[in-house]
């Protein structure tokens, strides 16, 4: 406790500093997390959060009972694994060109482009996506037709939608993940490329041995942080690009798609509640889990 | 070093805002509870004064309600507000300020997502004096779980001519668990769904009048052959869900979107879910075979288009309305479409049945946070009864937005007499006033005028049957979690199913009920009949 105030003493500029982030992160992460307490309870509106009657394990049978987490929860894992890896070998990919690429205009360019579907809300693209796939005036749809062959019946069939969805996510977050990776490129000191270089290595043999192994932390990094969101599907992406068809949910079903459905009709704070904690607390298993073991493998790339 | 001195000291300089930013966001809280002390000393004070100066006032004022405290009071209706709507307060609470002396802010939730904002307003506890309540925006469930305040002591002091004038089954719609919690409106309306429909079509290709199921096949077959569009061209649930229980009688209970239904108005006690009866095997083989034949396209769940959109543009012919809905949405298309002859088709005509809605179907309720309701009340008894309020909170301001129709002093004519014909900016005055409404005060027609309607009314009058279904009192809280369970099966496999978008109906029937079965649907269904029971045998319904 006594080294605990020197240390407070000798750093105090740098300590008030941290201050306002830590107090942001209280008052807006900390604080808030009381309310978990609602997934315990029976919400009425007399009581409010410590008056209502505590009911235990109940709010949380809906999610098990029906028999259908397993399959939602593998759902959202596996589309979630899909997002992280593909978005961020793509990603990857794309810096690592830009960063070679020469001309100046060019690669600006490139990079708006890439960036800007960033910035399009999911009910444009949802919106989007209707206009391609639909059965009447679809663009695909109308082009087959013209080309004199069967229209396919995509909102019926759920085989093509698990494609359809990672490849929006992917082509949504492309720009500003590239920007990441862009920026971890730029920091690799010349010293490098030119000692490399003047031994004759080729490019190739430069991103492989020079780039890739730099931009590795990087990339465990980005990976650790999106481990821990991997049971909180886009809801927002789902929604707005399956909406209420059931047709469709065998393949697109994910936990926050289900639990819209189920409670949309009859509010409830404590389900609610009770799922977000499902998601959060397999989150928080799975984030502590990998990080233990990349500590035990490669200690320096450890979150913490 | 001067640099770094400056550094510093910005940084300094914003951390110390940022400190103040949240002590102000702190205090202010402390503030306002100190502000309601000193207002109640100030309350004190001008009674005090009150008593000094005449002594004759205030035995006279007795029964009066005091209202020297001037109060600001939030309100909340749904939808969302006119572009007049700010003017319109403006001037209610200067005539609100001289006559109870209170101001009114009146907030809207936008119809964007209200059920979720409508929830969170009352779940939040956010300061509200008064609030829209309805049977479809779960008024019982609210009311059971305690979100509103109970009315019965209130309402004969601070509402006494509003206590007086509204009829007994209004208020007695309005109870529960004994208490009343909201006040309804007094606009007895009839909602049947329906549909409309291109009339000049039928006529132009020589179909079959619009009478029955039948001729309902028919005719969308005729317009989809002949015309070459899709009938129900967008999203097609409600026109054939609603289609569905009317033809079959069925009464559903507990929510518009549960399986749970009476099996007919006459068996209110025969209650069943519905997926599991043979009728629905029967129209689920029908509803596949007009899937097939392009009634409407294979992507209609996920469509976010309403039918009646394409109508206007000539895609379409068919769409679902109830029959107020169905009046607006004709006048509506005279005015845009005036080439386009459209009808309307009851489903109540299916058994000769039309039920009226409840009172709460639009009411006004008060939150348990408010701190004024007596004040609410009081405004609320002046807004129905008085006609200065009642035109202005209804229709707009005069001469702006309406003005007496010179034929008939009784109504109103929107846009005002002198009004450019062709004047574009124009929009009648219309906010979501349904909770206050009072028929006797109203001075426009119901159907937005729609000739059509006066017809229809006599109709459904004729073949009125009292709603005993509606005030059942469900708030499914012993079997919440099969009922969250149900409500995902019904979309993901009943929708489909209702929509004649499976491959193999029988198939994916038998599906739907194995899921509805692993989801808990009979202990739902048993919970509803439970209550349904109680509900019939304290109102002797057999």
């Amino acid at each position: 406790m006594k080294s605990f105030f020197q240390e407070l003493n000798r750093n105090k500029t740098l300590f008030l500093m941290i201050a306002p982030a830590l107090l942001f992160f209280i008052v807006f992460s900390y604080v808030p997390m009381v309310g978990v307490y609602y997934a315990f309870t029976r919400f009425d509106f007399a009581g409010g959060l410590f008056g209502s009657e505590f009911i235990g394990m109940k709010n949380f049978e809906f999610l098990f009972n029906s028999g259908v987490l397993w399959n939602l929860t593998k759902n959202t894992v596996l589309y979630n694994i899909a997002f992280i890896l593909i978005s961020n070998m793509l990603q990857l990919l794309c810096a690592i060109f830009l960063s070679e690429l020469p001309g100046k205009l060019f690669k600006k360019t490139t990079q708006s482009v890439m960036f800007l579907p960033f910035f399009v809300s999911f009910v444009l693209v949802g919106a989007f996506v209707f206009n391609l796939f639909n059965s009447d005036n679809g663009v695909i749809n109308t082009v087959l037709q013209q080309l004199g062959m069967q229209p396919y019946d995509f909102y019926v069939h759920t085989a093509p939608w698990k494609y359809i969805i990672v490849f929006f996510h992917v082509w949504k977050g492309l720009g500003y993940g590239t920007v990441i990776y862009l920026a971890a490129i730029m920091s690799i000191s010349d010293e490098y490329h030119e000692a490399a270089k003047i031994d004759g290595a080729n490019i190739f043999q430069r991103i492989r041995h020079i780039i890739m192994p730099m931009l590795v932390p990087t990339f465990i990094l980005l990976i650790l942080l999106s481990l821990g969101g991997i049971l909180k599907g886009q809801f927002d992406l789902f929604y707005q690009i399956i909406g209420n068809n059931g047709m469709l949910y065998n393949s697109t079903d994910i936990i926050d798609t289900y639990v819209y459905r189920s409670l949309a009709v009859n509010f409830d704070i404590g389900m609610g509640t009770a799922a977000g904690l499902y998601q959060s607390f397999f989150g928080f298993v799975l984030i502590i889990t990998v990080n233990y073991i990349i500590r035990k493998v490669r200690s320096d790339y450890a979150l913490f | 070093m001067k640099r770094q001195i400056k550094t510093f000291s910005t940084l300094l300089i914003a951390l110390m805002m940022m400190v103040t930013v949240l002590a102000a966001c702190g205090s202010s809280d402390s503030d306002n509870g100190k502000s309601t002390g000193t207002d109640t000393s100030t309350d004190t004070k001008s009674t005090d004064t009150a008593t000094d100066t005449g002594g004759d006032d205030k035995t006279a004022d007795a029964s009066k309600p005091d209202t020297s405290k001037k109060v600001q009071l939030v309100w909340y209706l749904l939808g969302d507000a006119h572009k007049d709507t700010p003017k319109v307060v403006e001037e209610w609470n200067k005539m609100l300020e001289k006559d109870l002396n209170v101001t009114v802010k009146l907030n809207f939730t936008t119809w964007t997502d209200w059920t979720t904002k409508y929830n969170l307003l009352l779940a939040s506890g956010e300061k509200i004096d008064m609030i829209f309540a309805s049977s479809w925006a779960d008024y019982y469930k609210f009311a059971n779980q305690g979100a509103f305040m109970p009315l019965d002591d209130l309402l004969p002091t601070y509402a006494p001519e509003t206590w007086k004038s509204v009829p007994q089954q209004d208020w007695k719609e309005a109870t529960v668990n004994g208490k009343i919690y909201a006040v309804p409106a007094t606009y007895p309306e009839y909602t049947p769904d329906g549909i409309v429909y291109r009339e000049d079509w039928r006529k132009e290709l020589n179909l079959p009048e619009i009478k029955d199921l039948d001729s309902i096949e028919a005719y969308l077959d005729g317009v989809k052959k002949a015309k070459n569009v899709t009938p129900i061209n967008g999203k097609a649930y409600n026109e054939i869900f609603t289609m569905f229980k009317s033809y079959y009688n069925y009464q559903q209970i507990g929510g518009d979107s549960g399986v749970v239904v009476a099996k007919s108005y006459d068996a209110p006690r025969d209650i069943v879910a519905y997926p599991f009866t043979t009728e629905f095997e029967q129209w689920a083989h029908k509803m596949k075979e007009w899937k097939d034949k392009g009634f409407w396209k294979s992507d209609t769940l996920s469509d976010q288009k309403e039918a009646g959109d394409a109508i206007k543009t000539g895609q379409g012919a068919v769409y679902w309305r109830n029959a107020p809905g169905a009046g607006g949405y004709i006048m509506g298309l005279q005015t845009s479409n005036p080439d386009i002859e459209m009808g309307y088709f009851p489903f109540s005509r299916f058994n000769n049945l039309t039920m009226p809605t409840l009172s709460v179907n639009n009411a006004m309720a008060i939150p348990k946070s408010a701190a004024n309701p007596e004040r609410s009340l009081m405004v609320l008894d002046k807004l129905r009864n008085d006609p200065k309020y009642y035109d202005l909170m209804n229709y707009g301001l005069e001469g702006t937005n309406y003005s007496v129709d010179t034929t008939d002093s009784k109504y109103i004519v929107s846009p005002p007499a002198g009004t450019p014909k062709d004047d574009k900016d124009h929009t009648a005055y219309g906010v979501a006033s349904w909770g206050y409404r009072v028929e006797s005060m109203e001075r426009v027609k119901q159907a937005g005028g729609w000739p059509g309607f006066d017809a229809l009314l006599t109709e459904f009058k004729s073949q009125s049957k009292p709603n005993i279904f509606a005030g059942v009192l469900m708030d499914y809280a012993p079997v919440k979690s099969q009922q969250a369970a149900v409500n995902s099966v019904i979309q993901q496999y009943g929708m489909p199913i209702m929509m004649g978008l499976v491959p193999d109906v029988d198939k994916a029937i038998a599906n739907y009920r194995k899921q509805l079965e692993a989801a808990g649907v009979n202990d739902v269904m048993d919970y509803i009949k439970e209550q349904a029971n109680k509900y019939y045998d304290s109102q002797g319904i057999k």
